[in-house]
């Protein structure tokens, strides 16, 4: 009976497609835009009835008076920079004290403790140093070096973004995406790659036209994302913020990461342009974004909400990453080849080309290793720089991360590996310019549906890290 | 023979011989997707001239392929052996196969190029050219997925009609605008899309299908004409490129009233009259959709720090527009809004 | 940034569940499981509507909220259960029509149209309603279960405007519940209007558009007649032959398949 009936509707169904057709081309109007006038006439005849404006309403001047200061010729760009460095500011001279305080809870204390544990079980040595000092030391790393930053970074961004400011940023900067060829809601997907570089490929399906949206995903990665901002941080404030008195050092370090950031837009800019003239060629599209209003943000609300949802979801996602890669580096610096230790032959050939970088093998190691998330960076450099100096001292034997109590023990450590001001420089430029992280390329792939895109989103990004390196490194060298 | 002589001249034999990927297949393949394409262009050109009531010949043929008239005599003899075609009192005729077929290709080229104006950011210039290569890859249903994608479009960005899956080609509308009365608005119908330079020649100047064009004189050598809000000039060759169609309703003053959203300054606000003809496919109802209908208050909100993009308000929201799409919205009643107003 | 895995949602807090305005609801979150469920309702809007915001509220999950247009690119799914009956709702992309086609618009059209939601809420933004109607008449020119969500009250009230909802429901022929998501106001009386639309206690008689635009009404009419003849019990056979006649192969495909709203519903009464 079912089966008849939608045989007979098949048929009649088809009729009534024909003839729409039919009666299309006879119609001499456009349909769609017949229908829209019509629905907005309307639209405003019941809006009209319904709403009345009884007061003066104070509001839209407010809105009216902010945008036309974050939005003008003279303060537009200036109050931008400024917010952003100020945010970093606020993350770099907030997240010290709590860092240590943690690393001092989980390293310094539960760590002794575990490994007590351990022994009085009557665990092989071999099992409790891939748990203890594999595992669990590498995870306690990362929840203190990310926790507290992210905690501080995350609602702050959120505020900006709760206020209705990003839209802003974007209209401020379209016209430079309109001259390097692309769309002006890229800016969009770039904010959201500060925060994570998958979302923000997600993001772009905002980007109407397919070759301008290609353009956003392959250069979302440009977009300093929270995995990179620990490096940033604790690189800048090591290295660059000691180079001026105390108390400029958190300026100067905030000054730092926010000119790391700008390179990021930098880059994204020049690659923007450099593909729309080349494989991406093509015009702009058009382009259309609503401003919203300005909306005061809750604060209590948005602080509880954006730490659990993104703190934490960020936090959790490193932590996932950091176990395995905690017992990988456990097992590379204790598996010996004849005699030396995995690690130390993958650096010993490594670390000429790291040289020739102004980096070192350690870092390029490190980065293969933590090729799943770019959290694991850092605790993965320090780990491996153990290894090489030997500094028993500080460490408890090979292949076991540790927590540095201070920034001063982290420098010294970090000096002894062989560290220079330019190693400092050229490890924040890498950490900005390499392949996204797995999750990243994943979820390139199934946005984009083609291998092919996906290797170049992955390789251009590190061919560019390993050209500009190079160059600082080589014009470092020859300056000094 | 020494053996590595031997090896050379396997090899050698292998990449020449190799079935289907060898050099002598793919030759063979060129060449035979080659005089496909010769014949798919021929039918065109004899369903084309059929339609607009013309007689193909094998001159006319030659001239549209730019081939010798030789080489034209054996593709009609081929298309004819292949049922194409069938020539009669010496006159060519589409046969069924032919003329679906020449359809298909006509179809397939109008979709591509409403495809390239509507979806892709390819300039103007190309899609022409483009879409001349890629009507012989479409399928006739690789054609309709297009078609569905596109919101099934009727005319492509030329102005011409895009048949439907099946159904005929209807004949060019328009008459040459060279011929179009002094100081009547018309509508600009067609672009004719060859000779190539002389098209580009055309579009460089901003004229598109759809356009409100009123010639103000006519002196030798150069029509005078105003369109989309400026003064333009054409010879009359290239003017002869350009098909019209009468105009009812719109009066010379209109025409040449003409505002656009681009011009208004801040502080100013205007009632929007329409969308320019030049603004189609997704763009269009892009901008239909965010409100920008005709009879809507339009004023200026906001300017970005470097001029470009500006925001509008309408209908109560704040919408940014870059300059090329706010040329694409013309204006009326353009007044100074009231500083009380302002305030409040 | 929690778009994109759906892992990024957290489990609904405790705290929430607890607070007066649910318990006097009687809404019950369910997350992201809820099971079996007997009614589906959709959220649509114009983007940065506060849909998101609804749909955390009622569900206790954590859509990514934020001021500005565009941040909800896919559709999230949750549960809540009211007053003895569960829900399954969606949250969808923002978008400014149905006619349209653009990538993160065709996820919430697909669904209003195909996902054959039994309550379709449309939020609105309360202080620019002219411009928001524009897509709330083009839903009930498809549905006739439908509620309007006034969201951002608390905003309108400090631009000094009043908004009348009775008229409004009047004019609408569908319930209009206003509210302010982000601080719960209101939310225990649009649950309450979702739960009489899906269980058939309050019946809608939506607004269609006055008048049919001349330049389009005999080829309308023409087709209306003949898709009525074909489908008498279809809620909305002027909307698919507007579509039909703008060229929505999308729709045609639909109407091809037998899939359109009604016509379910249709042959498992026939069957
Ligand atoms: N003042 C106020 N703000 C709200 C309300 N509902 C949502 N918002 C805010 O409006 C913005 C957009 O909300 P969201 O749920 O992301 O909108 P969506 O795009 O429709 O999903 C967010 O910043 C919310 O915090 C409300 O009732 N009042
Ligand atoms: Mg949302």
């Amino acid at each position: 009976m079912a089966s008849i009936q939608t045989g007979v509707a098949a048929v009649s169904a088809t009729d009534i497609i024909e003839n729409a057709r039919r009666l299309r081309r006879e119609t001499a109007a456009d349909v769609h835009e017949v229908l829209v006038e019509a629905i907005y006439a309307d639209a405003a005849r019941i809006a009209d009835r319904a709403v009345a404006r009884p007061g003066r309403p104070a509001r839209p001047t407010l809105d009216r008076t902010l945008d036309r200061i974050l939005t003008s010729r003279v303060w537009g760009f200036p109050i931008m920079l400024l917010l952003f460095a100020l945010m970093f500011w606020l993350t770099i001279i907030g997240s010290n004290v709590p860092s240590g305080m943690i690393a001092d809870q989980l390293v310094g204390r539960l760590w002794p403790v575990l490994r007590e544990l351990a022994t009085s079980l009557g665990l092989p040595w071999w099992l409790k140093g891939l748990l203890v000092d594999g595992v669990y030391l590498s995870t306690a790393w990362v929840i203190s070096v990310m926790l507290p930053p992210m905690a501080i970074f995350f609602p702050l961004f959120t505020l900006l973004e709760d206020f209705g400011y990003l839209p802003r940023v974007a209209f401020n900067l379209d016209r430079a995406f309109k001259q390097v060829g692309a769309h002006g809601k890229q800016s969009m997907s770039l904010m959201m790659g500060f925060g994570c570089n998958a979302a923000g490929v997600v993001a772009t399906r905002i980007i109407d036209s397919p070759r301008e949206r290609l353009l956003a995903i392959l250069t979302n990665n440009f977009s300093l994302c929270n995995g990179r901002w620990p490096t940033q941080i604790l690189i800048a404030t090591i290295f660059i913020g000691s180079l001026v008195p105390a108390q400029w050092a958190g300026l100067v370090s905030a000054g730092a990461v926010t000119a790391v950031a700008l390179l990021g837009i930098g880059f994204t800019l020049a690659v923007s342009w450099a593909l729309s003239r080349t494989v991406l060629r093509g015009e702009v599209s058009a382009f259309s974004l609503e401003l919203p209003p300005y909306r005061p943000p809750r604060f209590w609300q948005t602080l509880y909400t954006s730490l659990i949802d993104r703190t934490i979801f960020v936090l959790w996602r490193a932590i996932v990453f950091a176990v395995p890669a905690g017992a990988v580096i456990w097992l590379s610096a204790n598996l010996n080849v004849g005699g030396v230790s995995l690690a130390q032959y993958l650096m010993h050939y490594a670390d000429p080309v790291g040289v020739l970088l102004g980096l070192n093998g350690v870092i390029l190691l490190a980065y293969i290793i933590a090729i799943p998330a770019n959290e694991i960076v850092i605790p993965t450099v320090l780990m491996l720089t153990v290894l090489v100096t030997g500094s028993q001292g500080i460490g408890e034997g090979a292949g076991v991360m540790f927590e540095l109590d201070s920034l001063d023990a982290t420098r010294s450590l970090l000096e002894a590996g062989g560290w220079t001001l330019l190693t400092a420089v050229n490890l924040m430029l890498f950490s900005l310019l390499h392949n996204p992280c797995s999750t990243t390329i994943y979820t390139i792939y199934k946005e984009t549906g083609s291998a092919k895109w996906t290797a170049v989103a992955t390789l251009l990004p590190l061919a560019l890290g390993f050209a500009v390196t190079f160059a600082v490194a080589t014009v470092w060298r020859w300056a000094s | 023979m020494s053996l590595p002589f031997i090896v050379s001249l396997v090899i050698i034999a292998a990449l020449l011989l190799w079935p289907d990927s060898g050099l002598v297949a793919r030759w063979r393949q060129a060449r035979v997707r080659a005089a496909r394409v010769r014949r798919e262009d021929a039918l065109k050109h004899v369903l084309k001239c059929e339609v607009n009531g013309e007689l193909p010949t094998l001159n006319s043929v030659a001239g549209a392929l730019h081939i010798r008239d030789g080489a034209a005599a054996d593709l009609i003899a081929d298309m004819e052996a292949h049922g194409l075609i069938s020539i009669g009192e010496g006159r060519i005729r589409l046969r069924q196969p032919g003329r679906e077929l020449a359809l298909h290709i006509v179809r397939a080229h109008r979709l591509w190029e409403s495809y390239l104006a509507e979806q892709t950011g390819v300039a103007e210039a190309k899609w022409h050219q483009l879409a001349e290569r890629k009507e012989h890859q479409l399928s006739p249903e690789d054609a309709d997925a297009l078609a569905a994608r596109l919101g099934n479009p009727l005319h492509d960005p030329h102005g011409d009609t895009i048949p439907a899956a099946g159904a005929d080609l209807p004949a060019d509308t328009g008459r040459p605008f060279s011929t179009a009365p002094l100081d009547t608005p018309v509508l600009i119908a067609h672009i004719e899309d060859e000779p190539e330079a002389v098209y580009r020649q055309i579009q460089a100047l901003g004229l598109r299908p759809g356009m409100k064009a009123c010639i103000f004189a006519k002196e030798d050598g150069c029509i005078r004409f105003w369109a989309d809000g400026r003064e333009h000039n054409l010879t009359p060759i290239l003017a002869n490129n350009l098909a019209y169609v009468p105009l009812v309703g719109t009066t010379r003053e209109d025409l040449f009233d003409e505002e656009f959203l681009s011009e208004l300054h801040p502080g100013e606000r205007a009632r929007m009259l329409g969308l320019s003809a030049a603004c189609r496919g997704a763009e269009r109802r892009r901008l239909l959709d965010l409100g920008f209908v005709p009879g809507t208050m339009i004023e200026v909100e906001l300017v970005s720090p470097s001029g470009d993009p500006i925001a509008y308000r309408v209908r109560g929201t704040v919408i940014a527009l870059r300059r090329e799409q706010a040329r694409l919205i013309r204006i009326g009643n353009r007044e100074t809004i009231p500083t009380e107003a302002v305030a409040s | 940034m929690s778009e994109v895995p759906n892992t990024a949602i957290a489990p609904p807090t405790e705290a929430c569940a607890k607070c007066e305005v649910y318990r006097a609801a009687n809404l019950k979150k369910l997350g992201v499981n809820p099971g079996q469920w007997d009614h589906i309702v959709a959220l649509a809007g114009n983007p940065n509507t506060g849909k998101s915001t609804v749909f955390n509220a009622l569900t206790g999950l954590r859509q990514h909220t934020g001021n500005w247009p565009g941040k909800t690119v896919t559709r999230a799914e949750g549960g809540f259960a009211y007053a003895d009956r569960r829900y399954k709702i969606v949250d969808l992309p923002g978008t400014y029509s149905l006619l349209s086609t653009s990538l993160d618009e065709e996820v919430a059209r697909d669904f209003i149209l195909f996902g054959q939601p039994d309550v379709t809420v449309v939020v609105v933004d309360a202080s620019r309603l002219e411009r928001n109607l524009n897509l709330a008449l083009q839903v009930l020119e498809i549905t006739d279960r439908a509620v309007l969500c006034l969201n951002l009250m608390d905003e309108a009230r400090r631009h000094g405007l009043t908004v009348d909802d009775r008229q409004l429901a009047r004019d609408l022929g569908i319930p209009v519940v206003p509210t302010s998501a982000r601080s719960g106001e209101g939310l225990p009386a649009l649950l309450q209007a979702i739960a009489d639309v899906a269980t058939g206690r309050v019946v809608c008689r939506p607004h269609r558009l006055e008048q049919e635009p001349p330049a389009v009404r005999a080829a309308l009419n023409e087709l209306v007649a003949q898709i009525r003849r074909m489908h008498p019990d279809l809620p909305n056979a002027r909307w698919v032959a507007m579509r039909l006649l703008g060229g929505d192969e999308n729709l045609a495909a639909a109407l091809q398949r037998g899939e359109l709203g009604g016509q379910r519903a249709q042959a498992a009464v026939a069957s």
